[in-house]
């Protein structure tokens, strides 16, 4: 969630703050003295049986708050989106270091050889763009393909997957010979890395061209799946300073996409809504966010759990940072201080805080 | 040293000491046909044609390579190549990018400056001064005026969110952008940071931002655009002087155009009068405004109004406010709710919050870090010329520097200093200290001449290693740090695409006049989804045959070449690009149509060529790799009965 979505409003209840809203904020904070509590607009209530206590703004999601481990005690080192989101995804902000999914896929490999093993899909070309989903010093199959261009709503698409041509097998005996050039450089420079690289990915990209293009399509999904997932839901507004979020439709494809790569043994998927940054007019651009988000995310446990993948997949979901609890103007300022992430499947204990 | 015979100038004594203290020594030198592709691709971003290459193997005077560093460097072809690495740090683009993306049909007029400062060899200095200060340099020459405009396109180029609401935020956050560029490029130091608070890692002091942002809030930036739905934020752009004979970007506006568009206007404000809804009316309006835009763009007689994207000083206050001019107006005086009117001094502004200026205002002012003395600025200008020359003089201990170490990252794959966009305590420690001191004063006394620069550092040694890896030093410096031999690197993602224009032949070197922007006119880039799009099908055109520097740069639309290979991003000031492996990659090169239009083209040349077949094999060798088959790969069948697509396929690497 590019932007980091606030807390108090939605995973991490506050009834003291409700209680002191409007109240000057302890030890001056916020408005250089001035600021003011401000205590949800949203209401808070138990679900499941673990009676975990969610806000109004994901009625769908809390169905599976039996699913859900909530870590409300989450922070980073700097209020800022760029190091913030840089060091959610590679631990640091300073220096350059492998993404959270190429560390994964380093270390547990894939279950496809012709996908790719880490996806990301519309990632945000700023805060550290490609450096949050890249290789590092990991090698340089390890970082994502991205899926999309960049950006929240720039669509599910990967260009140039046919040739208009050549079929595969002509094709094979064109790259063979690339392929033979590429090991003869690679050689001549005493084994190159980068090159080593690049043979690898152009080899994976050969065989992607067989198999990718009938996991990207939905088309076989029945619309019951798409309604699971709020893909077929009206469009929507806009959030915070984002761009239009399009309802839940393009969250919704991009979390049916997910499963579906998931499923074909993708090891580590990872999709991005920005957009969450919401310093103004926070009650009503925080609930068209979350709505854009609810029945994706929802579903997408849903159908993972009626798949059987869940007990295997671990979902995390999560943003750079929190929002104050004090108001800026009719919005939150940015807080690294304390804020929520959640985890569900993959063996989790869910319905608990 | 030991190996006294090694250096061949004073860039290789230093290095070489350094290698020698860590019991290293060079590699062999690379051979003659990966030197000049080397070179060529380095210099003019292109490779050598295959005439080129033979005349280089067969010449053997001692001064064969200076002689073709020296073409190179004449070629105008080498600005095109330079002027790219410096849009990267300049973050050019030709639309405001943000929340709604307007297009800046002027942008190109900047980017050509560069490119021909690069050409000419401007001295880095006067460069400096003419982005930051062109309009505040006196000169009787109209074309001199003319040029210094559009260098302060530098200025005004950024990204804009159109559609912020309150004034005072634009304001302040093109300030901070201005900031950040003007810093980072110039003095590879990111005082954005004091925007909010002391510097965290710097001695920048919140007070040194707001001094400079004094500065930046006295000058009016000129960057055009619409009023058009919401995005309400508007500037007037710089005419250029007519004397100037400035180029012309677009054609002129006929008779019947002109009348078409007019037609248009009249009709939609007659449909406005029988509309109810207000908000239909707006959008209403707004479309007005876009066709008035249209009509705006030209003189009566049709000429293109010649325009262009920069800053100029506000003017001074003279009179009231009280408190004269010690910066100090008193109350929000010399500010509108809309930020500010004329030459002023800044307040800070508690943690960066618009709404929070203190009580006062810090005179207009340099980094108080790196100044002996404070800047003595005329009340009646906004400071930037002194601003200029505080950065652009011999004494400032990072500019030279920052220039130097940039060069010298483009040539051997990085920098002296490895984060070259930091140069502060966050940053990284130069690689050899001493080289870096030394360069910075020769480029000063060589008239901060680039060009010189380049060819003293092409002309060294080390630049000439090959790129072969060799095991013990592999083991002692695996990243190469002490420049054991030269560091692989990949092509950026323009000489990838001009690669595969010039090898089949189909590269139209010919500068393009203006941009494809420029014929779009103002207004909002996405609105040109629809329909006929000239930017749209620029932007995914497999058929261009121009060089990639005159691609249009759109935020958040860029070619998918560029995009694919790593290009720097316009919201952003790049200072060396990431280079990912992909295979997103591999599949554009398999199988877009831009690379399948080369294959053809390529295939067909080669097919001309010869009536042999093993001649044409020669031939596509020669073309595309600078090299002759080697025994190898004549001894395999693979090289037959392949066509040129095949090869154009390869690994695109400098070597």
């Amino acid at each position: 969630m590019d932007g980091a979505p606030s807390h108090v409003d939605t995973f991490d209840y506050k009834p003291k703050l409700s209680e002191d809203d409007g109240e000057p904020a302890p030890r001056g904070r916020g408005g250089f003295g001035r600021g003011r509590l401000f205590g949800s607009p949203f209401e808070f209530s138990q679900h499941g049986k673990g009676g975990l206590w969610i806000s109004e703004l994901f009625p769908e999601l809390a169905r599976h708050a039996d699913k859900l481990c909530l870590l409300n005690g989450m922070h980073t080192d700097l209020p800022n989106h760029a190091q913030a989101f840089l060091q959610m995804h590679c631990g640091l902000f300073q220096f350059p270091r492998p993404s959270l999914g190429a560390w994964v896929l380093y270390g547990l490999g894939s279950e496809n050889e012709n996908l790719p093993g880490f996806i990301t899909i519309s990632p945000p070309r700023n805060n550290g763009g490609p450096a949050n989903y890249g290789a590092s010093f990991l090698p340089a199959a390890n970082q994502a393909t991205r899926i999309g261009g960049f950006g929240f709503g720039s669509g599910e698409q990967v260009s140039n997957l046919r040739n208009p041509r050549r079929n595969l097998t002509t094709q094979r005996v064109q790259l063979d010979y690339v392929q033979e050039l590429n090991r003869a450089a690679s050689e001549s420079l005493g084994q190159n890395p980068e090159i080593e690289g690049l043979i690898s990915s152009y080899e994976l990209a050969f065989r992607m061209q067989r198999e990718f293009p009938a996991v990207l399509s939905l088309s076989e999904e029945s619309s019951a799946t798409l309604r699971l997932y709020g893909i077929e839901e009206p469009r929507g507004g806009r959030g915070g300073f984002g761009p239009a979020t399009g309802g839940s439709a393009t969250f919704g494809r991009q979390c049916l996409l997910a499963r579906r790569l998931i499923e074909s043994g993708v090891r580590f998927v990872e999709v991005t809504m920005g957009g969450w940054d919401h310093h103004r007019n926070l009650t009503e651009s925080l609930a068209s966010s979350c709505a854009a988000i609810d029945k994706p995310i929802a579903g997408l446990l849903a159908d993972l759990q009626r798949r059987g993948l869940l007990e295997d997949t671990l979902v995390l979901w999560g943003g750079e940072f929190g929002r104050t609890p004090y108001a800026q103007g009719d919005g939150r300022d940015h807080n690294n201080k304390g804020y929520t992430t959640w985890m569900a499947g993959g063996g989790v204990k869910g319905g608990i805080t | 040293m030991k190996n006294a015979a090694w250096p061949r100038n004073d860039v290789d004594r230093f290095l070489l000491a350094a290698l020698e203290a860590k019991g290293l020594s060079p590699v062999d030198d690379a051979d003659r046909r990966t030197l000049l592709r080397r070179v060529t691709f380095d210099l003019i971003g292109l490779p050598p044609t295959p005439a080129e290459m033979e005349a280089f193997v067969a010449d053997a005077t001692p001064d064969a390579f200076e002689n073709a560093v020296d073409r190179l460097l004449a070629s105008p072809r080498f600005g095109e190549k330079w002027a790219r690495h410096w849009l990267d740090v300049t973050r050019f683009a030709e639309s405001t990018g943000k929340t709604v993306n307007f297009s800046y049909p002027h942008a190109w007029r900047y980017r050509d400056y560069v490119i021909a400062a690069f050409n000419t060899d401007k001295p880095y200095n006067q460069f400096i001064k003419e982005q930051l200060a062109g309009d505040l340099m006196k000169s009787d020459d109209p074309k001199v005026r003319a040029e210094r405009l559009i260098a302060t396109g530098f200025l005004a180029i950024g990204p804009k969110t159109l559609n912020e609401r309150s004034g005072l935020k634009f304001e302040l956050d093109n300030v901070d952008e201005q900031i950040d560029v003007t810093t980072q490029a110039f003095l590879g130091i990111t005082a954005a940071c004091a925007r909010c608070h002391d510097h965290k890692f710097d001695p920048i002091p919140q007070k040194d931002y707001y001094a400079l942002a004094g500065i930046f809030r006295s000058t009016e930036t000129c960057y055009g655009t619409v009023r058009f739905i919401n995005a309400q934020r508007t500037a007037p752009l710089l005419p250029l002087p007519k004397e100037a004979n400035p180029v012309v970007g677009v054609p002129k506006q006929t008779a019947g155009e002109r009348k078409r568009v007019e037609d248009q206007i009249k009709s939609v404000r007659d449909s406005m009068k029988k509309m109810k809804d207000p908000i239909q009316q707006f959008f209403a309006s707004g479309q007005v405004s876009l066709l008035q835009a249209r009509l705006d763009a030209y003189d009566d007689d049709g000429s293109p109004k010649l325009l262009a994207m920069g800053v100029r000083d506000k003017p001074a206050r003279v009179g009231f406010g009280g408190g004269g001019f010690k910066g100090k107006f008193g109350g929000s005086a010399g500010f509108s709710n809309d930020g500010s009117r004329s030459i002023a001094d800044s307040p800070i502004y508690i943690r960066g919050e618009p709404d929070q200026p203190g009580d006062t205002r810090v005179p207009r002012g340099a980094l108080q870090v790196i100044t002996k003395s404070p800047l003595k600025l005329a009340p009646t200008s906004s400071g930037r010329l002194e601003l200029a020359e505080w950065i652009a003089a011999k004494e400032n201990p990072l500019t030279a520097r920052v220039m130097v170490n940039r060069v010298w990252l483009h040539l051997f794959g990085r920098g002296l200093v490895p984060s070259a966009d930091d140069f502060g305590m966050a940053g990284r420690p130069p690689t050899h200290p001493e080289l870096l001191d030394h360069l910075a004063h020769d480029f000063m006394d060589n008239g901060w001449s680039v060009k010189k620069l380049i060819k003293h550092l092409v002309m060294s040694h080390a630049y000439q290693l090959s790129s072969t890896a060799k095991a013990g030093a592999m083991e002692v410096d695996p990243d190469n740090t002490l420049l054991w031999r030269m560091t692989p690197r990949r092509l950026d993602a323009e000489l990838l695409r001009d690669s595969l224009l010039a090898v089949s032949e189909q590269l139209d070197a010919t500068p393009p006049v203006g941009s494809v922007v420029a014929t779009g006119g103002e207004g909002p880039v996405a609105r040109r989804r629809f329909g006929a799009d000239p930017i749209a099908a620029a932007i995914t055109d497999a058929r261009g045959t121009h060089r990639s520097v005159y691609l249009p740069i759109i935020r958040d639309s860029l070619p998918e070449i560029l995009s694919l290979f790593d290009v720097a991003d316009p919201a952003l000031i790049t200072s060396s690009r990431p280079t990912t492996t992909v295979p997103s990659q591999g599949l554009f090169l398999l199988n877009n149509p831009f690379v399948l239009r080369a294959a053809d083209a390529a295939a067909a040349k080669l097919l001309k060529s010869s009536d042999a077949e093993s001649e044409r094999i020669q031939q596509a060798f020669l073309r595309f790799y600078s090299r002759q088959r080697t025994a190898r790969e004549q001894a395999g069948d693979w090289g037959e009965n392949q066509s040129g697509g095949a090869a154009a396929n390869a690994f695109p690497g400098a070597g």
